[in-house]
């Protein structure tokens, strides 16, 4: 394997030397080269060119190959380096393309949840979202299966994949609100993703995904309301308390799991807004009104 | 303000009766409010129970974080005393310099870098990582500085390691510097090397200064290579950036000997054989 890509090697140095004389614009060259993720012009010249070399850097031992003396000591510490950093980022452009897969997915299953804001909730609206997180399940299990050995270095490559987690999590916690009225615990999370103990689903992950979905409610809570379903804003006023006091129980650093949690006092205050509207107001469930204002019957569903 | 005012209290005074309800609801929504915050039992069980666990768990989390902070800077100011020690090497007292700046690297490595062994077992060697490196960078660079003094070569990371073995609870797994953080300790040596070579320098050693040189542009030249591949390498490459400009400044220092060696005046009693009294031609550039 290590002589093969000498080999291409080879043919790509011996290209790049001719383009590239000045010994010190190596360094930011090789940079560039193992960043981007636009083909590079000179990899096209080259026959060898394969997709997922623009991943990789400047390939093996293009110096130490030229000469004819065996490899110092020195040398061949850092050509086993290489080795292993070319590997390791060969790893990481294989698990960034699966994640990208997530987020495809992942959109998906926010458009579908986007429709509960324009009426009331539908089952089918549900079986259809959760029948896209199965897409997800599988993705899951291929982004565990890339990782694979190297399970150990779980959170070398967790930063890949952390806000993308987070956004599913957000996503599986609303939708299992609406079902149940309840809260998704972490346990329950990783089961639905299909995670176990060797790639599993980090806890800060976990509660930072919890905190996005709470920021979903007020804008939920207002759109049932217009939508007539005035029963609404107390369940999603219980709830939310009672989210935020338990997540009031955690000691949190000033990380990025504090500041979600205290924009989540926003997003129970705007809820306390919408119910007292309600309530004072004298909606009762089914709709009817106590007082002298106007108002059309709710299951009309002229806004829909 | 007071026009306001006036108008805030005709309306209230038009809608007693809402007024009453709405002034109820409220208190008995805040009094509501405060009692749920003030006890946790009001919160839903299933959701308290859960958090309980999801506190406890950050609860260790954090409290490791901090002891694993506190052993790094530890290592750190330790590790630069050692760096201080090799520094005052001079042509005389060599031999016992590396001696003291060896036995303090020990210490080093038993009292602090100890400390992180039972600390980073599993997946902890990974997830705290930002919380250790720069300890563990600061010490991969006293080593190889101690190594370099004192043979003229290149500690490598295996034989790092391997000092590193006999820490170990046999029942715990080895910790092991990882490749990353032995290049970014690299990369500072070179900048303590720079130094050490203009004081030889000043001190009449050219030889050994040359050593330096050679020594940190072979680093300099694989480091090229390596650096580009490392995992977010921004850290790596400003170090890299920084090197250059050390390596240039031995450069530029053992040019300036190497030109102007008829201005050299080397210390009295030194029979230093590349001494500017070596035939040197008498032009000045």
């Amino acid at each position: 394997m290590h002589q093969k890509k000498r080999e291409n090697g080879n043919l790509h140095i011996n290209t790049m030397q001719y383009m590239k004389p000045a010994f010190r614009n190596v360094a930011p060259y090789c940079h560039v080269y193992s960043r981007s993720l636009n083909p590079d012009p000179l990899l096209l010249v080259s026959p060898f060119w394969r997709p997922e070399t623009f991943r990789l850097s400047v390939p093996v031992s293009c110096f130490s190959s030229s000469m004819a003396e065996p490899q110092s000591s020195l040398e061949k510490q850092f050509d086993s380096f290489r080795v292993q950093l070319e590997q390791s980022g060969t790893l990481r452009g294989r698990i960034r393309s699966v994640v990208s897969e997530i987020e495809s997915s992942t959109r998906l299953i926010y458009a579908t949840l986007l429709l509960v804001h324009q009426s009331r909730p539908t089952p089918g609206l549900l079986e259809k979202a959760k029948s896209q997180v199965n897409v997800l399940k599988e993705q899951y299990k291929e982004l565990s299966e890339v990782l694979g050995g190297s399970s150990g270095q779980y959170y070398r490559y967790h930063g890949d994949w952390k806000s993308e987690t987070q956004t599913v999590v957000s996503m599986l916690t609303f939708m299992h609100w609406l079902e149940t009225g309840s809260l998704l615990e972490h346990k329950e999370a990783e089961e639905k993703l299909g995670l176990g103990s060797d790639f599993g689903l980090d806890v800060e992950d976990y509660l930072i995904g919890v905190c996005f979905m709470s920021n979903e409610l007020p804008r939920y809570v207002v759109n049932q309301v217009t939508a007539g379903n005035y029963d609404c804003p107390k369940k999603v006023l219980k709830f939310l308390t009672d989210l935020h006091a338990a997540f009031r129980m955690l000691n949190l650093r000033n990380d990025l799991l504090r500041k979600k949690f205290d924009g989540m006092k926003y997003d129970l205050r705007k809820v306390e807004e919408v119910y007292y509207d309600v309530k004072i107001r004298g909606l009762t469930p089914n709709g009817e009104l106590i007082g002298d204002l106007e108002i059309k019957e709710p299951k009309d569903n002229r806004l829909l | 303000m007071l026009h306001s005012l006036h108008k805030f209290s005709l309306f209230m005074a038009s809608k007693p009766q809402r007024l009453h309800q709405v002034a109820e609801n409220n208190f008995q929504g805040s009094a509501k409010r405060v009692r749920t915050m003030a006890t946790s039992t009001a919160i839903e069980p299933a959701m308290k129970d859960a958090f309980t666990g999801y506190a406890e768990y950050l609860n260790d989390l954090n409290d490791k974080r901090e002891r694993v902070v506190k052993a790094s800077r530890d290592i750190t100011m330790n590790s630069k005393k050692v760096i201080f020690q090799v520094h005052r090497m001079s042509k005389f007292n060599k031999v016992e310099v590396l001696e003291k700046a060896e036995k303090d690297l020990a210490a080093v490595t038993d009292q602090y870098v100890s400390r992180l062994v039972k600390e980073l077992q599993g997946t902890d060697f990974w997830k705290l990582r930002r919380a250790y490196s720069p300890g563990i960078q600061e010490y991969v660079e006293a080593a190889t500085f101690c190594c370099f003094c004192k043979n003229g070569t290149l500690l490598e990371l295996d034989e790092i390691n391997k000092t590193l073995l006999p820490l170990n609870d046999p029942s715990l797994h080895p910790l092991q510097i990882n490749v990353l953080d032995y290049l970014l300790g690299l990369a500072d040596l070179t900048g303590e090397l720079m130094r050490l070579a203009i004081g030889r320098i000043s001190d009449g050693e050219l030889e050994f200064a040359e050593k330096i040189c050679k020594f940190v542009r072979d680093i300099y030249r694989e480091l090229t290579l390596v650096a580009p591949l490392m995992d977010d390498n921004s850290d790596m490459k400003t170090k890299m950036d920084v090197m250059l400009q050390s390596v240039m400044k031995i450069e530029n220092a053992c040019f300036s000997v190497h030109v102007r060696g008829s201005e050299y005046i080397p210390l009295l009693g030194t029979d230093d054989p590349s001494s500017f009294l070596v035939g040197v031609p008498d032009i000045e550039l």
